[in-house]
């Protein structure tokens, strides 16, 4: 038998760990390909053109996702390699010579590899194409879906992988002449040794993340910082929390591990130091994939909540201050009835008032009139006129700089204001921000020109464009939520695309990162567990230790990714001058829900794979 | 008295279809409460499987296992699981120590499942680990120690919890005389001052002289069985070695 039939031969016998080391592999790299499709289209190109930001964040997150592939695979390869330690060592037992493994093993992770590239680039390749199609759908977007084969984003592709493998054949082929015989043969027993819990690391950490959090807080406009680093700006932040997260990890994880584990009264309790041992056990991998998971997090929180944050705000604008659909002066139009919810027909006046210092102009209507208006809107605070007061409305009231109307003198009387209302009545493109309500009487004695007004409200009131667009065209002083949603979002479109698009690859990653982490360990765990269930640990509790082995490597990066997200959203918030508040708490609270779907799955899976190791024997 | 093991035309067969393999056959016997009975018999005979069954961590193909009134053969998983946890203890051919675990956690496994006080555990632990001479080496890994000592180190977690039943296969097969003769006579103690069922599988006639009475097995099959009686040890060693020698063929396997 020559040494390359053994080898297939082995591949054959060894076909789950290779799978599992194929699939992250492809996994891998159809994202990042996916991605470098994105970046090199020439639609959202053209469309980024313009925004500096934009450019920023696309650099910044293509670093991230390399930086993240390149992680990912090296962890696997060397979970990988640490299981044919054994093999590579009985086969220098028999004599093969060391250089012969050695270009064995070179050559089967290049194969691997170069597989893997072939279709992880197909699949990326649909993939691609699929997942754009179903973010434009979603997003309603007229951009053209031509996303053609990129040959840029194939180059770019090819050789950051090619480097990553060239890499990791070279740490195969090292492998063989780095240990000895014994080393190789213990490899899979022996653990990885726990690094010692410094408090200097900790320190450290915690600066990096104190830096990481200062810079991205700052003005974008003013500050230094940006000055210097310009757009890398973004790049290094990112790597300031990556660095912060890792040292965190590595420290107080073990720390804590140590502690626990060595607290008879905890761990010897059932499996708890079983829980704690099996983390120590692979504590270098898991900071690393801790610290990957953190990233990931962070950044699906960050781009998922900056785009949920912007619609938010765009139709926050809108409601604001388009309360109508539809708003125009003149004679009614003719408009689908099923579709309307309301419509109010009034006449309005017009006024010039004396301020301190310059005079304005306002609306006015007569009380009846706000009484129907108020009333549709849902205003809950309606009082009653009295005779000689009037009410003022101010749409865009500021207290820092607006001035608060007490008094208007109309026909040369002066009438308090009784209420001051700074909210909006009517759309301000039809009408403006300002108006004052006047009994009926005042109403009839103002002498100024009357217009007609309507004001329309209809369901579904984003996906009105043919009737916003009719009227548009057949009325006077026309406005229209529907026109001013589609703005808003057309004038966002290609940052929203970029972050809606970050956000779904990212939620991908990181649910996968995590499978095939948990499922790598699950296959090394089986013997363990086939031996807890041999003297008597019960299902129950088997479970359980598993439930709290995934679940530490779900809920310590999901903390410290929520915290991350949340800094980088005050940034993003800062950046627009939006307010993200309530989005960002919503898609939070979405992203763990998912997040603990992932974690239920994966838990499943272990499980399962758990249960046929020991019942198979 | 009422037998505690009752064995019934038990068969084991592995594999699927043509490929099918009788490793046990109409295998059936009794064990009184507080025996101490060995299982000998050449290599490839069966006895691990059969004392994987026994010790249910296998299920035989047909046949049934009392132990007490209940029918482990039929017992569910879940059950299974709380009976080997409350009533057996078990010595493996090949350790099943856990990798990630030291000397001190793997020995202590059985009573934290059990959740007995940590003082308590702690004064067990320190007192077996005594016994088998392992109490330098409670702080290290599996890896760290050679093979007699996981030997000893896996003796340990089995009795540390006083089960009911012991089922060792080839425990002393590791040990140098003096440690192998530690272990067998703490367990001699165990059966005869708390009256532990031990049952053990062995290819050395000094380790099964210790036992009362003995199993032989050869091809899947039971073959013999020989009682100690009111021999003392010595003779009974001897009896062994001739009831090996006569078995003929077979005594280069065993001894
Ligand atoms: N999982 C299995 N699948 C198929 N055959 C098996 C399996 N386990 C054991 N056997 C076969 O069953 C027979 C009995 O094996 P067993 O391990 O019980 O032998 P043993 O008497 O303990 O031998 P030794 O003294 O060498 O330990 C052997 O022929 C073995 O090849
Ligand atoms: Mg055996």
């Amino acid at each position: 038998m020559t040494l390359f039939e053994l080898a297939l031969k082995n591949i054959r016998r060894n076909m789950k760990s290779y799978s599992l080391y194929i699939g992250s592999t492809v996994f891998s790299i159809l994202i990042y390909f996916t991605f470098a499709t994105l970046k090199y289209s020439e639609d959202i190109s053209g469309m980024a053109e313009t925004s500096k930001q934009i450019k920023g964040i696309m650099g910044a997150s293509a670093f991230v996702l390399m930086i993240f592939v390149a992680i990912f695979i090296l962890y696997s390869n060397s979970f990988f390699m640490k299981k044919r330690k054994k093999e590579v060592a009985l086969y220098s037992l028999l004599g093969v010579r060391k250089k012969s493994i050695g270009f064995l093993l070179f050559f089967e992770n290049m194969v691997i590899g170069l597989v893997s590239l072939g279709i992880g680039v197909v699949l990326g390749f649909l993939l691609s194409r699929m997942l754009l199609t179903i973010l434009l759908k979603l997003m309603g977007l007229d951009i053209v879906a031509g996303f053609a084969f990129s040959m840029n984003a194939l180059i770019n592709t090819c050789i950051v992988f090619f480097i990553i493998f060239l890499f990791t054949s070279l740490m195969g082929h090292r492998i063989i002449y780095r240990f000895k015989l014994i080393d190789l043969f213990h490899a899979e027993k022996k653990g990885e040794n726990v690094p010692k819990a410094r408090v200097i690391t900790a320190v450290l950490g915690v600066a990096s993340l104190a830096i990481a959090y200062y810079l991205a807080l700052q003005d974008l406009t003013e500050s230094q910082v940006w000055r210097v680093f310009g757009l890398a700006t973004p790049i290094v932040i990112i790597a300031f929390t990556v660095l912060g997260s890792y040292l965190l990890f590595h420290s107080v994880l073990v720390y804590v591990l140590s502690a626990l584990k060595g607290n008879a009264r905890w761990a010897w309790k059932g499996l708890h130091m079983m829980t704690a041992s099996q983390l120590l056990y692979r504590i270098r991998g898991n900071a690393k994939t801790l610290t990957l998971i953190t990233i990931l997090s962070a950044t699906t929180i960050t781009s998922g909540g900056a785009v949920f944050g912007v619609y938010y705000n765009a139709e926050k604008n809108v409601r604001e201050y388009t309360p109508y659909t539809f708003m125009w002066e003149g004679e009614k139009q003719a408009i689908d009835t099923s579709i309307i919810e309301s419509e109010i027909t009034f006449y309005s006046k017009m006024i010039r008032v004396a301020l301190d210092k310059y005079e304005m102009e306002y609306v006015v209507i007569d009380e009846a009139t706000f009484g129907k208006l108020a009333k549709d809107l849902g205003w809950s605070d309606i009082q009653k006129l009295r005779q000689n007061e009037v009410f003022a409305i101010d749409a865009f009231f500021d207290e820092r700089w607006s001035e608060k109307l007490d008094s208007v003198t109309i026909n040369k009387v002066e009438f308090p204001v009784a209420k001051f209302y700074d909210k909006v009545l009517f759309n301000v493109e039809t009408l403006g921000g300002n108006a004052i309500v006047v009994p009926e009487q005042l109403y009839d004695e103002i002498k100024s020109d009357e217009t007609l007004i309507q004001a329309v409200k209809v369901t579904n009131y984003k996906n009105q464009s043919a009737v916003s667009d009719r009227l548009a065209a057949s009325t006077e002083n026309f406005s229209s939520a529907t026109a001013d949603y589609k703005n808003t979002i057309e004038s966002l479109g290609a940052l929203l695309f970029v972050g809606s698009f970050l956000g779904l690859v990212f939620l991908v990653a990181t649910g996968s990162i995590i499978f095939f982490k948990m499922m790598t360990e699950a296959e090394e765990d089986k013997a363990k567990y086939a031996i807890l269930h041999k003297i008597g640990v019960s299902k129950k509790d088997m479970n359980r230790t598993i439930r709290g082995q995934v679940g530490v490597i779900f809920t310590v990066p999901l903390v410290l990714g929520l915290i991350h997200g949340g800094v980088a959203l005050v940034a993003v918030s800062n950046m627009f001058m939006m307010d993200f508040l309530v989005p960002v708490v919503i898609w939070m609270l979405a992203y763990t829900m998912i997040y603990a779907m992932y974690y239920f799955a994966t838990v499943r899976s272990f499980i399962k794979t758990i249960r046929r190791g020991y019942l198979e024997g | 008295m009422e037998s505690l093991l009752l064995v019934k035309d038990v068969e084991k067969k592995y594999g699927k279809d043509a490929n099918t393999f009788k490793a046990l056959e109409h295998i059936s016997f009794e064990i009184d409460h507080g025996e101490f009975v060995g299982i000998m018999g050449p290599s490839g005979a069966g006895k691990s499987t059969l004392l994987n069954v026994l010790a249910t961590i296998d299920t035989p193909t047909t046949g049934d296992i009392y132990i007490g009134k209940d029918n482990i053969a039929k017992m569910k998983e879940e059950k299974l699981a709380d009976f080997r946890r409350d009533h057996l203890g078990f010595i493996f051919q090949d350790y099943n120590l856990l990798d990630s675990l030291t000397v001190r956690e793997n020995i202590l496994l059985p009573l934290a499942i059990a959740k007995i006080k940590p003082e308590e555990i702690a004064k067990r632990v320190d007192e077996i680990a005594g016994t088998f001479g392992i109490s330098d080496l409670l702080n290290k890994y599996p890896y760290q120690i050679s093979g007699g000592q996981k030997q000893r180190t896996a003796a340990s977690r089995a009795l540390i919890s006083n089960p009911k039943i012991i089922f060792a296969d080839e425990p002393t097969g590791a040990l140098d005389s003096k440690s192998a003769t530690d272990l067998l006579e703490s367990m001699s103690s165990l059966n005869e001052k708390h009256e532990t069922t031990i049952m053990m599988v062995t290819h050395d006639a000094y380790a099964a002289s210790f036992c009362r009475r003995i199993l032989f097995i050869k091809d899947g099959r039971l073959s013999k069985e020989i009682f100690r009686g009111s021999k003392t040890r010595k003779e009974f060693f001897q009896m062994i070695l001739d009831e090996l020698a006569q078995m003929g063929g077979d005594v280069n396997d065993v001894i």
